[in-house]
């Protein structure tokens, strides 16, 4: 026996939020072949399936391209600081994928060590994400290789999976997701199907002992030689999450925010001195590597990478981290070589 | 909310120029109860706020022994410190800390103190001198090797010849070639050659080590000849940052983030790190 809510019932539930003036997020085909989790005015707009995935990914929900963290205004010599919170609105989002709900508790490790970043934290106790299970995948995705799958429940609070016309299977994970469906689901001999996924693609243990022990290894120039810099990858994946902190305002005061930033940019790490610890883009392809297979997975035992390979399909060259993973383990394997 | 990336207020109580583009200020919490509050370790640093141009990081210069105000040295070079540069006695600026682990001070006691700065190196070195010097006893000879391009690019002069007079302590100071001035009574030359012209003895000694990475590098096989280990040779790592807690992600060397598990490393711990500093 399982729980079941009808396509209808859902969109009457989100349109039931919406009319409580709370956020609604979903995918929405903002054009061809191109969808894009938005808020949405209603759940006309929410196009759950029928294609691989939207080319963004649900973290600016919880972390936001721009955010501001407070403001500040000039009054003669003196300056007053103003709080900023976050709005207090719940959020909910529906239609995530299992790859971006995934990215959720590896955010919460960055945002919570030792200091807690609160603007993360309150949007994230007031968003709940109802994920739906994947019932295809491309060539671009590799979730199974970095421990996930297409019903993985990391992230959610509910796993929403086909039943074909008649609606979906609904598993709560966890009590927001009760929450929401409770009272809204019927009882039903129908249960949906998971499907297998990608064909595991790597193994990431290798991976990272491979780019913590060859930061000088001549792979990394045949990375980088094919990137052209743009930031895309780090700006779609859902687990990237590196930002800058600038003061954007007048004569009279301003506000001081956090932008996204990335690690593929020059300035990124460029000291006012001129120097600059990665001074082009064989560094910076190494630092993005080495962060997602080594360093990340050192300090908080996971990798920082949810298989869905938006960097794959949103890179201009063709050059994400499946790819790059191949030309690494290819690396690999010529250094047992030359060892022999 | 708590607001981590919110600074203190604070009030510029002092400004002094070393050099045409170098000067130190010194400020005080607006907030008694936030003077009251805070405390730190020699050697860590803090996110210095010039409202409207944004935040750079920079050493607490002062010593943690100094209860109502802490000072910072900036050379004017970037966005925030031209801001800087025009502060007042009586302006405000914004100031969040402190951060990093600071130098291990407890460790080194009993043992003899040898301080080498290049340059605009010397404010983050300045800090533990101070704290040397007001716990005495804790510590040996303690020697102070400061080295400039100029003598015009000297800093925090008058308190080099003050920390001459004090017990058990000696001071070289050093231009390049070329930087001194016909009244210079000084050394001339390299700080690795001026080292090792100085008979420092190092049987027993720390060595802290903080400027230009040129100056680092040619310095470290000085002091290896001397017979100064790694584990004893220190210094301060300078990679930019913005959140200074370990959130936006550019200070790492490697697995370390420096804003969290540095700045300050043993030379044998950054012999462990990727070369990306």
């Amino acid at each position: 026996m399982s729980d079941v809510i009808s396509r209808q019932q859902l969109l009457e539930l989100v349109d039931a939020w919406i009319a409580q003036d709370k956020r609604a997020i979903g995918p929405v085909a903002v054009g061809e072949d191109l969808h894009l989790f938005m808020s949405m005015s209603d759940s006309g707009q929410l196009a759950m399936e029928g294609y691989i995935r939207p080319q963004n990914s649900i973290k600016e929900f919880f972390f936001p391209r721009h955010e501001k963290i407070y403001r500040y205004h000039f009054k003669g010599h003196n300056i007053e600081l103003e709080d900023v919170e976050p709005p207090a609105t719940e959020q909910l989002i529906i239609g995530a994928r299992p790859c971006d709900a995934a990215a959720l508790p590896i955010l919460d490790h960055v945002f919570n060590w030792d200091f807690k970043d609160e603007f993360y934290n309150q949007r994230r106790n007031a968003t709940t994400v109802i994920t739906l299970a994947c019932a295809t995948f491309d060539d671009n995705c590799f979730c199974t290789s970095v421990g996930l799958s297409p019903a993985a429940e990391q992230g959610s609070d509910a796993l929403l999976l086909s039943i074909g016309d008649d609606g979906y299977e609904v598993r709560c994970l966890t009590d927001k997701g009760k929450a929401l469906f409770e009272d809204k689901t019927q009882s039903s001999e129908k249960t949906g199907e998971v499907i297998d996924g990608p064909e595991k693609k790597f193994d990431p243990e290798p991976i990272g002992d491979f780019v913590r022990n060859n930061f000088e290894n001549p792979v990394w120039q045949e990375i980088a030689l094919r990137c052209l810099g743009c930031g895309v990858c780090t700006y779609s994946c859902p687990t990237c999450h590196c930002f800058d902190i600038v003061d954007e305002g007048t004569a009279s005061g301003g506000a001081r925010v956090k932008n996204w930033d990335s690690c593929q940019f020059a300035m990124f790490t460029q000291h006012a001195s001129g120097h600059n610890p990665r001074a082009n883009q064989i560094h910076r392809q190494r630092q993005r590597l080495l962060h997602k297979f080594g360093i990340y997975p050192e300090k908080f035992g996971a990798i920082l990478c949810t298989g869905c390979g938006n960097c794959m399909r949103n890179c201009p060259v063709e050059l994400g981290v499946l790819n790059s993973v191949e030309i690494l383990r290819e690396a690999a394997t010529r250094n047992t070589g030359e060892g022999k | 909310m708590d607001n981590v990336y919110k600074p203190e207020l604070m009030e510029v109580i002092n400004v002094l120029q070393h050099t045409a583009d170098v000067k130190s200020v010194r400020i005080r919490f607006w907030d008694p109860a936030a003077t009251e509050k805070f405390s730190f370790r020699v050697g860590q640093f803090g996110m210095f706020s010039a409202f409207g141009s944004g935040e750079s990081t920079f050493n607490i210069c002062s010593s943690s022994t100094w209860k109502d105000y802490i000072e910072f040295c900036f050379r004017k070079t970037g966005k925030v410190t031209e801001i800087l540069w025009q502060l007042d006695e009586g302006d405000t600026i914004g100031f969040r800390g402190p951060y990093g682990n600071g130098y291990p001070m407890e460790a080194w006691e009993g043992r003899d103190l040898i301080f080498i700065a290049g340059g605009i190196a010397m404010p983050p070195i300045r800090c533990a001198i101070w704290y040397a010097l007001e716990n005495r006893d804790k510590y040996g000879n303690i020697t102070i090797v400061y080295g400039a391009r100029t003598v015009g690019d000297l800093v925090f002069t008058g308190e080099l010849e003050q920390w001459a007079t004090h017990d058990r302590v000696r001071v070289v100071q050093c231009v390049d070639p070329g930087g001194e001035t016909p009244e210079w009574e000084h050394e001339i030359g390299l700080i690795p050659h001026v080292i090792e012209r100085a008979n420092i003895p190092a049987e027993n000694a720390i060595a802290l080590v903080v400027g230009p990475p040129i100056m680092i590098r040619f310095t470290l096989p000085v002091l290896d000849k001397m017979g100064i280990g790694p584990q004893d040779i220190y210094s301060s790592l300078e990679n930019r940052m913005k959140c200074g807690i370990g959130k936006c992600g550019r200070c790492n060397c490697g697995p370390v983030y420096v804003c969290k598990e540095g700045p300050v490393f043993s030379l044998e711990q950054i012999r462990n790190l990727p070369n990306d500093y």
